[in-house]
């Protein structure tokens, strides 16, 4: 019996010990977790200085494979609000953490504090609705999920916010209200004027490291002539290679594009080969070092762009 | 442009209009009026050719904008459109998808199968195999075919269960609910048959373990896996880094030589109760250390009242630099065992060790190293056929769920211990080819190299990757 005894006693000491450590605090600030950083910028400029904004992946991280860190989990736990992708973006990470946070207000799809920015997009490239299978790469059934660098996109998701902030903390309402009118006024703004440097390099051809850049193609009115993976997810192959190089020469593609998160050496031997010029670009906020906006991550994009080509006119 | 012509019709009109209405003064000043008249008449006519001129090329514009399909405007269109209703911050009915199942599509569980064969060469005719689902025989063995069905239940619970199958039959490996609502104290539970909270390996599945076969201390303490039906509250703790307690206790069905099911089983005290700490650090953004403790404690089945404690200590290091080579990483696991087992005889000690490092060289290729040692206090001798088992008194006798009778070992007959490394290709997220080495050596019998070349495939739903 005398183990019966130390049994009682090891649980006693260890109810005692999370009695004790759990002194609750309550913040003060609504507290956001999002799945990327596009969408902490977002949430930042409309929550000011009312909310915490904290991004589970980072900048310069590929998003489909972020490590599910249980440190994570103690952020859950905390949410007010999770703001994510969607479009199976996050499949293979985030689900967990949000079994593992314990909290009710992020949990239930329709609940207001879960917010998957998917579900305000309108027009979702890439969907698919015949029969897949894997034999087709790590494709994404209800679309391609890299909606975010299409700018135009980024006024329903912010919407979105500002609507579920304004729910969460009522007190605030007008503040939210005031920082989402000027957010979608200045990015209006932003957007005509990338409108406008990218109008004359409409119909130039791209060829893409990843199907990344989909939603920002068509904005930009760039045709995607190809991608370096012959699937999606799926590195690049030599004969996948040596065809793409082969459809490429005498087509003037002018440019190979990747996000810094993907290997290098093979887009660069495509640009040797067929005179392209390959630039890498931050594909999301805080993508590069002084990226801190979701306006700056769309300057810098728009700016390397056109200057490249621009170049390339000239010479 | 419409807009500015009727304006120059409108003024030249009232002009004629306004010099009209006044005769007198026509008569008056007649031959200044008439200059005036035929300047008028000139600029009218000048202006109806800058008309004309306008209207032309007003055209012109039009032409030009239907051939550009007017991409630019559609765009600003667009944007306009959603700016309408900025006074209003609602957000548009939308088609809501739960991230934990996608319950208004189909209410069906998520199911994946996932299927793990090795083909094996063993240098003993008879070889030594430790774990239920290593590779059995020289030849291809099915290890594991997972099967699991996965969904949340309603608001409060999910729900999770994996069969294993193998050509013994089928294993109930998991099947629990899981709390999901917030709870007091951060408090989450789990109900049912689970992989139980005792180190690492013990919570991880096969097929996302990273070499072929089991590491020895695991195998020899928790067995294939320590899986007991039982309740499992588990805290989360607020304090900076992530740090959880867990507590469970339940039935001791486990298939390990450990812990047995006592003669005298209506005993609360006689269960298997089994407690974890668990920290995660985050060191830096590149590197990730967990650091935890177990124990386990319940009757082993040697005799009425016997016990087993069962002591464990984990640690987990994961580096993995994002900046420079995304795709890299190295991890490093490592656990330490130790159990104290009653009998009647004596109090038997035994404890074990493994160190593993993975490295991850390319985005789809892992190499890998292992070492895994099993040693003892107290080294108990076979026992030769035939013999009376419980005279020795150093082995289980687990009750399996036919009520028959199975022997495993307790006691450990000396020292083992085995070198294994590894080379892992993973030609998408869903398919793995592997290769690995097994060198055994055990101070009362024979080396034993064994080759293995495991193939693991899986289908259906997307599963999670624990970190």
């Amino acid at each position: 019996m005398k183990s019966l005894k130390s049994i009682k006693l090891i649980t006693i000491t260890f109810v005692f010990i999370s009695v004790f450590l759990f002194s609750q605090y309550s913040a003060a600030q609504v507290q956001i977790v999002t799945s990327v950083p596009d969408f902490a910028a977002i949430a930042q400029e409309i929550g000011g200085d009312k909310v915490e904004v904290v991004s589970l992946a980072k900048g310069y991280q590929n998003p489909h494979f972020v490590d599910a860190k249980p440190v994570f989990i103690t952020r859950l736990n905390q949410a007010d609000l999770l703001v994510y992708n969607g479009l199976e973006l996050e499949i293979g990470w985030l689900p967990i953490l949000i079994t593992g946070a314990r909290n009710s207000d992020i949990l239930a799809g329709n609940s207001i504090g879960h917010y998957n920015a998917s579900s305000s997009i309108k027009e979702k490239l890439e969907v698919h609705t015949g029969p897949i299978d894997r034999s087709m790469g790590d494709i994404h059934p209800g679309g391609n999920p890299h909606f975010m660098l299409d700018p135009r996109n980024a006024i329903p998701v912010a919407r979105s916010i500002a609507a579920r902030l304004i729910q969460i903390d009522t007190e605030n309402a007008s503040l939210y209200e005031e920082n989402f009118k000027s957010f979608v006024n200045d990015l209006k703004l932003k957007i005509s004027e990338w409108d406008s440097q990218l109008a004359p390099y409409k119909g130039t051809k791209v060829v893409t490291y990843h199907k990344l850049w989909a939603y920002f193609l068509k904005w930009a009115n760039f045709e995607e002539f190809g991608t370096i993976e012959p699937k999606p997810g799926i590195p690049p192959t030599p004969s996948h290679v040596a065809d793409l190089i082969r459809r490429m020469q005498g087509q003037n593609v002018k440019l190979i594009i990747s996000a810094n998160y993907y290997p290098q050496k093979t887009p660069q031997i495509i640009a040797q080969k067929t005179g392209a010029d390959f630039l890498i670009l931050p594909a999301m906020v805080e993508g590069r070092d002084g990226i801190n906006t979701y306006f700056e991550l769309f300057d810098a994009i728009v700016t390397e762009i056109t200057s490249t080509l621009e170049n390339k006119k000239g010479s | 442009m419409n807009s500015s012509r009727n304006f120059l019709i409108l003024i030249i009109f009232t002009l004629i209009f306004s010099a009209s209405i006044n005769p007198d003064a026509l008569s008056d000043e007649s031959s200044d009026v008439k200059k005036e008249l035929q300047e008028l008449k000139q600029m009218m006519k000048q202006m109806q050719n800058r008309i004309g001129d306008l209207e032309e090329r007003n055209k012109v514009l039009e032409q030009q904008a239907k051939e550009n399909e007017q991409p630019v405007e559609q765009k600003t269109i667009v944007v306009e459109d959603k700016e309408t209703d900025l006074t209003v911050i609602e957000e548009p009915a939308q088609q809501t998808q739960s991230f934990l199942g996608k319950a208004l599509n189909a209410f069906n569980p998520q199911i994946s199968v996932i299927g793990t064969f090795a083909a094996a060469y063993y240098s003993q005719d008879e070889p030594f195999v430790f774990a239920e689902n290593d590779p059995e025989n020289t030849g291809v063995n099915v290890q594991e075919v997972e099967v699991g069905f996965q969904g949340v239940v309603d608001s409060f619970f999910r729900y999770d269960m994996f069969l294993s199958f193998s050509t013994e039959g089928v294993e109930l490996e998991e099947a629990y609910g899981t709390t999901l609502f917030s709870l007091p104290l951060n408090s989450q539970f789990r109900i049912g048959r689970a992989r139980a909270k005792f180190g690492r390996i013990n919570q991880l599945h096969r097929h996302n373990q990273n070499f072929v076969t089991l590491p020895l201390p695991a195998a020899q303490f928790l067995g294939e896996h320590l899986n007991p039906t039982s309740i499992e509250a588990n805290f989360l703790v607020p304090v900076p880094w992530y740090l959880e307690l867990s507590a469970s206790g339940g039935s001791p069905d486990v298939e390990t030589p450990t812990f047995a099911r006592d003669e005298d089983a209506n005993d609360l005290g006689r269960l298997l109760y089994i407690f974890h700490v668990a920290n995660f650090f985050e060191v830096s953004e590149a590197l990730g250390v967990s650091l935890g403790g177990s124990f386990a404690t319940g009757s082993n089945g040697t005799a009425a009242g016997e016990r087993s404690n069962l002591y464990g200590i984990d640690f987990y290091a994961k580096y993995r630099p994002l900046r420079n080579n995304p795709y890299q990483e190295i991890t490093l696991q490592s656990e330490f065992m130790y159990l104290d087992a009653q009998t009647p005889e004596e109090t038997l000690e035994n404890w074990g060790w493994y160190a593993q490092s993975v490295y991850r060289f390319a985005k789809r290729w892992n190499a890998g190293f292992r070492f895994g040692i099993i040693d003892t206090n107290t080294p108990v001798t076979e026992v030769e056929e035939g013999e009376d088992i419980e005279a020795t008194n150093l082995f289980a006798t687990i009750r399996n769920e036919e009520g028959e009778e199975e022997e495993a070992m307790l006691g450990l007959l000396g020292r083992t211990y085995r070198i294994s490394p590894m080379l892992t290709f993973n030609p998408s997220e869903f398919s793995q080819i592997r290769l690995q080495y097994d060198y055994l050596s055990q101070d009362f019998a024979e080396n034993q190299h064994a080759i293995f070349l495991q193939f693991q495939y899986a289908i259906g739903a997307h599963g999670a990757h624990p970190f």
